[in-house]
């Protein structure tokens, strides 16, 4: 009896490793993992890493292929060509940065390698009609006018400022958001742009202040956001409502500094109560894995490398195969319905619906669009 | 512009350059006794900056009464590597000294990111945000308390080096290191307290910025590039001068923000840089040299 146990097992175990082998399919997935960036690179790590594992329990073996490009275009690029050159990978999820991803998508039609962007808002990277460039996050215009559309159901604001970090996502996200207050009429009167990571905001601020803006938007990658806030309440500076554009304002960090925070409307890819299959599930296992909480940023990463590497296993790593099936499929997982489509100059742009969350008594509330809001936002803006 | 935001503007600007005072002439000591150009400078800040972080974490000691631990181990941590490996290239070619300094800084910043990872540290106090108002402007209350602090910290600096017998003797070394080493004076010891006292300072400005700024493995590379804009711009070498850079730069930094636009004040900055040195090579106070 145990002999025939024994050689079972040893047969399964010659067996096993043949049949998983069988359904490797080969990705690649290129991040920030150091540089100045890393920290919010390390989410889109967690996520993929999550994703692996509940590749394997789907019976999907991924052969995957991590580069750090640390933030910077020509290392990213630099990553992508040996990922499609000598790492014969089927498909790529990837870069993290607006500039990486712009940079890395123009090379995806010459390689014919189909790219899978998780989180890159810069609009530009899916309105150059490349057929191999496929992004799941809603580009840059999504995260003003969601922000918008939130106040506008409220009240009726008359002027706005703006003040942003000269980088790609910066500019794209804050040249959009003027287009949309202008047809909106509300009147804009500061601009402010500023280099990332600059310790003193306060001349810029006090500027701002003196003009007395009804909203202030700002975007801001990481840690700027919380010295923006700080410096903002220094000042003594007031407006009805403060508007993050996602990235800075979406953190576990940001949230912890409760006297800065409350009542900051952020808009975001993903909140972990939105009720889209398996959000919440994905939230809970995340946190006891990480010890804490994911950012839209995992989630987002998460979906992607589960659409590319369920979509390239099912085409036997086959590139064109690949790209037509995510350019045919659709999905419905922790990032709502997925669909790759063509609309107002878009390519391959997966139309998300991003969400309005709002820091209340320490916790980040989704409170808009209606139909996904926990709480409902809290108007106008009063320091604590 | 109202004229209440331009004085706001000179206000911040003049707290803030005061910090970057004291990360300039931690530097020119340096370079001024031992003419080794730190480019470490940054990353022995951030070991500040991580001291200060975990006393405020782990033992409850507010970051600016911290200064009072942080110098003295910034001293010793700098005196230590003096002795250990800058003292060894002092005769040797200026790119291996470069060389030499780059290393260290990439081994402190990656050696934290191993320790404490890539995350950001942000030191919560009870008041990283407050202020407070004089007829309309207001006064950031950390950003006060470490300007006050490094004008105590530059003034005794200064007296140590133009009243006391070692001061002396350090200065003498500046001036010419054979010379002083014929009349007696042990010119590897005041190496070795240069640099302790060169490392201490940037230690203590990283403390002192730790309120309200963030902290994170690459944070010194950004201050380091700050650091030798202020140091040449006031003259390698010069105390008075790296006090002078560094005001001036915060100054300007934050006057043009309001005047021109945030977007375009690393070019006012840099364009008064170059001016200087087009005028005066050796910058404000500094003597030129062979």
């Amino acid at each position: 009896m145990i002999r025939k146990i024994a050689a079972t097992a040893l047969v399964m175990g010659l067996v096993l490793p043949g049949v998983s082998q069988a359904a490797k399919v080969k990705i690649g997935f290129i991040n920030t993992i150091t540089g100045a960036e890393a920290p919010i690179g390390e989410n889109l790590t967690n996520g993929v890493t999550m994703a692996i594992e509940d590749l394997k329990k789907k019976g999907i073996e991924v052969d995957l292929t991590k580069e750090d490009d640390t933030g910077k275009p020509e290392k990213s690029l630099a990553a992508f060509e040996k990922l499609a050159t000598r790492d014969n990978v089927a498909g790529v999820v990837g870069p993290y940065t607006s500039a990486c991803s712009s940079a890395v998508a123009s090379q995806a039609d010459k390689y014919k390698v189909p790219l899978l962007i998780p989180v890159a808002a810069k609009e530009d990277i899916t309105r150059k009609g490349y057929k191999y460039v496929f992004r799941l996050n809603a580009p840059a215009d999504v995260y003003s006018s969601v922000l918008m559309d939130t106040v506008l159901a409220l009240d009726k604001p008359k002027t706005i400022a703006y003040i942003y970090e000269s980088t790609d996502f910066g500019t794209s996200t804050v040249n959009t958001a003027k287009e949309y207050a202008k047809r909106l009429g509300i009147q804009e009167v500061a601009e402010e742009k500023y280099q990332k990571g600059a310790p003193d905001f306060r001349s810029t601020l006090s500027k701002i202040k003196s003009k007395n803006p009804d909203l202030v938007f700002m975007v801001s990658y990481v840690v700027d956001a919380i010295t923006l806030m700080r410096q903002s309440k220094e000042i003594g500076l007031a407006p009805k409502a403060f508007l993050g554009g996602g990235a800075g304002f979406t953190t576990a960090q940001f949230l912890a500094q409760k006297e800065i925070s409350n009542l900051v409307m952020s808009s975001t890819q993903w909140t972990d109560d939105v009720n889209w299959p398996g959000a919440a599930d994905f939230a809970k296992r995340y946190t006891a894995k990480y010890k804490k909480e994911p950012s839209y940023h995992a989630a987002c990463a998460y979906a992607a490398m589960m659409i590319m590497a369920e979509t390239a296993s099912k085409s036997e790593g086959d590139r064109d195969k690949t790209r037509n099936a995510l350019k045919a499929g659709q999905w419905n997982g922790i990032m709502g319905e997925v669909k790759f489509a063509d609309y107002a100059g878009f390519t391959n742009q997966n139309n998300h619906q991003m969400l309005v969350q709002q820091v209340q008594d320490g916790k980040y509330e989704t409170v808009f669009p209606a139909k996904f809001a926990t709480k409902k936002p809290i108007y106008p803006f009063k320091w604590k | 512009m109202t004229f209440s935001v331009l004085v706001q503007s000179i206000i911040s600007g003049l707290l803030v350059g005061g910090v970057y005072a004291l990360i300039g002439v931690g530097l020119t000591i340096i370079f001024g006794v031992m003419r080794v150009i730190n480019f470490a400078h940054g990353d022995i800040m951030m070991v500040g900056m991580y001291m200060t972080y975990f006393l405020f974490t782990l033992f409850g000691v507010d970051p600016f009464m911290s200064v009072l631990i942080t110098m003295p181990l910034m001293f010793v941590f700098g005196a230590i590597m003096q002795k250990v490996f800058i003292n060894r290239i002092l005769g040797t070619l200026p790119q291996n000294q470069i060389l030499l300094t780059i290393g260290l800084g990439l081994i402190m910043s990656n050696a934290a990111m191993l320790a404490f990872t890539s995350d950001y540290k942000i030191l919560t106090t009870s008041y990283s945000s407050s202020s407070f108002n004089v007829a309309g402007i207001s006064i950031s209350q950390p950003l006060l308390t470490s300007f006050l602090i490094t004008c105590v910290i530059t003034a005794g600096l200064y007296w140590f080096l133009m009243k006391t017998d070692t001061g002396q003797a350090i200065r003498a070394t500046a001036q010419d290191r054979e010379a002083a080493q014929l009349m007696g004076i042990n010119v590897k010891w005041m190496s070795i307290l240069s640099f302790g006292i060169g490392s201490a300072m940037a230690g203590t400005a990283g403390a002192l910025i730790s309120p309200t700024y963030y902290i994170f493995p690459q944070v010194g590379s950004a201050f380091t590039l700050k650091a030798f804009v202020i140091t040449v711009l006031g003259g390698m070498g010069s105390i008075v001068g790296a006090t002078l850079g560094g005001i001036i730069i915060g100054l300007v930094e934050s006057v043009a923000a309001v005047t021109i636009s945030s977007d375009w004040k690393d070019v006012v900055v840099f364009s008064i840089f170059l001016l200087v040195l087009l005028i005066k090579p050796s910058g404000l106070m500094g003597k030129s040299r062979m």
